[in-house]
Formats: C-alpha cells, sequence, structure tokens
C-alpha cells in the first residue's frame, strides 16, 4: 500500500511541478496579460509543454492519457499557461505529422529544448474555413519566401519558432518561420477576453526568406487533410484544458457553497445552489469520460480517435462555458473580479468554444459523422 | 472475382498481398459507411467523405499494416481511392505481420 502511494506520488511530478510553479500567480498573469519567459523555457526545456514527444527526440514520451491528465491539471490551475502547452504540442505534433524524417530530427528537439512553438492558421479571411487561406510560400531556388498575415495566433507572443500554414505553388503546405527572421513582425493582442497571457498575437510575414527546407514534406493540393491532422492534436488538448476548467469550478463552487451561509443555512442547502453544484459535476463527469475515451482511442490509435477527438472537444469546451457561468453565480461577487478562478475561468471557457474548432464547426462534423456513418 | 485492367495494373502488381488489402479496405469502408465502394471510386468526390474521414483512413492504415504515414505521404490523394491506399501501404512495406510491432501514438 505504501508502496504504490510512493508509486503514484512520483509519477505526479509533472502535476506537483506545475502546481508549485503556478502558486498564486495565475490571477496576476491573467492581470498583466504576461507569464514569465523563463518560466515557460524551463518547462519547456523539461519537456512539460509537448510531453507526447518521443524520447529520441528528447521527449517525455507519455501517451495521451497521460499528458491529458497532466493538461486537465494545468487547466484547473491557469488556462494561459494550458494554452501555451496546446500551442507548444501541437506544433510537434504537426512536426511529426508534416515534417519528413530530417526535418522532424532537426526540428522536435527544440521543441524540448527550451525553445516556444506556435501553430499559425487563422487569416482575417481565413477562420472556419481554412481552405480560403491566402499567406503564400513560394519557392524561390534555394529559398522559400512567405508572404501573408496571421491572426490570434496562441503563443506566438512568446514563440522563438512559428509553424506557419499557407498556400504553395502546387496547394498548401507549412514552414517553419524562426520569430527573428527578416521580414517577420509579432503584434501581441493586448486585449483578449480570455486566456489572457497565452501569448496571442497577430503575424505579419512581409517577403520572409528562408531555406527550402524550411517547407515541410507534407504538401497537398488542398490544406484539408494537413490541417485536420494537425487539429486532432490541438483539439484533444483543449478538451483536457477545459475538463481542468470544470474540476476547478466545481471545486471552487463546492467549497464556496459549503462555507458560506445566506437565510441561517449554508448556500448548498439552497436547492437552486445545489442543482448548480450538481449540473457542475455532471459537466465534469461527463467531460471527463469523453476525454479519457478519446485518449484511449487515440492511444490504441484506433480510426474512431479521430471523431472522438472532435466530440471530447465539444463536450468540454461548452461544458465548461456553462460550467464556468454557474460557478461565477454560485459565488456571486466573491468571484466577481478579474484573476480569481471563476472569473477567469469563465473568460477563457468562451474563448474555448471558439478556437481548434468553433462549437458550430464541431456540431457540423459531428452531424456529417452521423450522416456519413448511417447508411 | 474480376478484376479491371486499372486494378491489375496499379495494386495486384505490386505485390500478392495486394488483393487481400483492397479487400480488407473495402470491407473496413462498407462497415464505417454502410455503404458499397468500388476500388476505383473518389471517396472525396462531391457528396463523399470528410478530411476528417481521410484522418480515419490514415489512422486505420497505421494501425493495420504496422506503417507511418507522414510527411510527403500525407497527402489526400494517398486516400482518394482503394487502389491509392493498396499502393501507400505497398511503398511503406506495410503489413498484417508489421502491425503488431508498433503500438499508438
Amino acid at each position: 500500500m505504501s508502496e504504490a502511494t510512493a508509486a503514484g506520488g512520483a509519477d505526479r511530478w509533472p502535476e506537483e511541478l506545475f502546481t508549485d510553479l503556478v502558486g498564486d500567480r495565475a490571477a496576476e498573469w491573467d492581470r498583466t496579460g504576461r507569464i514569465p519567459l523563463d518560466t515557460l523555457r524551463g518547462l519547456g526545456a523539461k519537456g512539460l509543454l509537448c510531453a507526447q514527444v518521443p524520447a529520441a527526440h528528447g521527449g517525455l514520451a507519455f501517451s495521451s492519457r497521460r499528458n491529458g491528465e497532466l493538461t486537465a491539471h494545468v487547466g484547473a490551475l491557469c488556462s494561459s499557461l494550458r494554452s501555451v502547452m496546446t500551442s507548444q504540442g501541437m506544433a510537434a505534433w504537426t512536426l511529426r505529422r508534416l515534417a519528413g524524417a530530417g526535418q522532424q530530427a532537426a526540428l522536435v528537439p527544440r521543441l524540448t529544448g527550451g525553445e516556444l512553438a506556435a501553430v499559425a492558421f487563422s487569416e482575417a479571411g481565413a477562420g472556419s474555413d481554412l481552405s480560403a487561406l491566402r499567406t503564400r510560400i513560394t519557392r524561390d531556388g534555394d529559398e522559400v519566401v512567405v508572404d501573408g498575415a496571421k491572426v490570434w495566433t496562441t503563443n506566438a507572443a512568446y514563440a522563438d519558432l512559428l509553424v506557419v500554414f499557407g498556400r504553395t505553388e502546387d496547394g498548401a503546405g507549412a514552414v517553419v518561420v524562426p520569430a527573428t527572421a527578416l521580414g517577420v513582425r509579432i503584434e501581441r493582442i493586448t486585449d483578449p477576453l480570455g486566456c489572457r497571457a497565452a501569448g496571442h498575437a497577430d503575424i505579419r510575414l512581409d517577403g520572409v526568406r528562408l531555406p527550402a527546407d524550411a517547407l515541410l514534406d507534407g504538401v497537398d493540393r488542398t490544406p484539408a487533410l494537413l490541417v485536420t491532422t494537425a487539429l486532432s492534436y490541438g483539439r484533444m488538448s483543449v478538451a483536457w484544458g477545459c475538463t481542468g476548467i470544470l474540476r476547478g469550478c466545481l471545486t471552487a463552487a463546492a467549497r464556496h457553497a459549503n462555507a458560506r451561509e445566506q437565510f441561517g443555512v449554508r448556500l448548498a442547502e439552497h436547492q437552486l445552489v445545489a442543482r448548480h453544484l450538481a449540473e457542475l459535476l455532471i459537466a465534469e463527469q461527463g467531460a471527463s469520460r469523453a476525454c479519457e475515451h478519446a485518449s484511449e482511442l487515440w492511444d490504441e490509435g484506433s480510426p474512431d480517435m479521430v471523431t472522438a477527438a472532435v466530440l471530447a472537444k465539444h463536450v468540454a469546451a461548452t461544458g465548461a462555458a456553462r460550467g464556468a457561468a454557474r460557478a461565477v453565480q454560485v459565488l456571486a461577487s466573491a468571484g466577481s473580479r478579474d484573476g480569481h478562478t471563476v472569473a477567469r475561468a469563465h473568460r477563457d471557457a468562451k474563448l474555448m468554444e471558439i478556437i481548434e474548432g468553433s462549437s458550430e464547426i464541431c456540431e457540423l462534423m459531428l452531424a456529417r459523422h452521423a450522416l456519413a456513418t448511417a447508411g | 472475382m474480376t478484376q479491371t485492367s486499372d486494378q491489375a495494373g496499379s495494386a495486384a502488381g505490386t505485390g500478392q498481398d495486394a488483393p487481400g488489402i483492397a479487400d480488407e479496405l473495402l470491407g473496413f469502408l462498407a462497415a464505417r459507411t454502410k455503404s458499397t465502394w468500388e476500388h476505383d471510386q473518389d471517396l472525396f468526390a462531391v457528396g463523399g467523405m470528410s478530411s476528417l474521414f481521410a484522418m480515419q483512413l490514415v489512422v486505420h492504415l497505421e494501425k493495420t499494416y504496422g506503417v507511418t504515414i507522414s510527411g510527403a505521404d500525407l497527402m489526400l490523394d494517398n486516400f482518394r481511392t482503394v487502389d491509392a491506399m493498396v499502393r501507400l501501404v505497398h511503398k511503406l512495406g506495410g503489413s498484417r505481420a508489421s502491425a503488431g510491432a508498433t503500438a499508438g501514438e
């Protein structure tokens, strides 16, 4: 028994490290819109921001399930930091899928060595419809030239490397752009609704010249499969992160309802308040099961992981948005200042209904799946 | 079984296991979509499958034939028809025997 407990404790070292590191600073990061760069680099150098990277590339080789539990833990502490993990992990995953062997060997270890990365999809005219991408990646002898403008790229304000999706002469692809390359301008978004310290930024790319092998080997006639592949990781990560938001909200609401008295009894004894707690628990459990299921399919290599990831993202993000609103309602004035766990959750969860496939896009994909499999 | 010259030229010619792979894939498609497909039918033509389904095919091929599909191989045309998928599996040296050796991600 004691041995099992000790083993369990040792296995939880990443969670304990994040708990110690975040401490009570999530509120300050939210208010200032900044996580110290040293903090992010330190986590990155331990492989904790993209923990599914294989050992051969310096990674921790976590399963999807194990990384998911860690992601939920961080999501309960600070969704900005969790968003940084989502971006770093999605960059690593995109490289593993779209990069050739030589490109992977050169680039992936940098993401476990302390460098930070962002994946740039969205443009002013291409949000849900990524077939409308206009960023151009043009071959010019031994070089490629990148021109375009990306918006709302998570983690870009911290990033050393930008994985930029765009159009090539033949179709679509992704190019790895050093943030310091000539012609790159990164403009931090200073007033995001949520995940305020996640380093959201707009990116301008003007005649950025890079060696030809900066263009990843995965080039297709359309961006559809490339983007779907990259987003699958992001959806899993957002789903687990939203499960974490729900866990944070459930704990905060239950503690408050237990401790505070009104009309001579504990808040929890008021039935309308108790219902909020029940709904939070239902949402947290539902999101947990959807995430566990999707991660198990991912780890088995089952093709069902693809739709399971969309479903988990949708269940968790919509559940977190509604759950966070309930938690604010339970805590009322005690949770109504910027920086508070439930106030942050309320703003952060709303953004999670928008990124990595909006709720509406998820519903369309799930409906299409239902139609395609009905016969 | 009758074979069209196209199948004979593309899939069956590349290895003795080709009809087996094609049959397995046609079975996978039928089970998933509850409708039947031809080995040379474009799965992604108008009204066909989505890019989400294409990724399911990527994962299915990896799991079933023990291959890794990444980099230049990750293009929709490689999954557009059963014949194309058979060619891809052969190119990557995949077989059911080698599938057990590779775990999931």
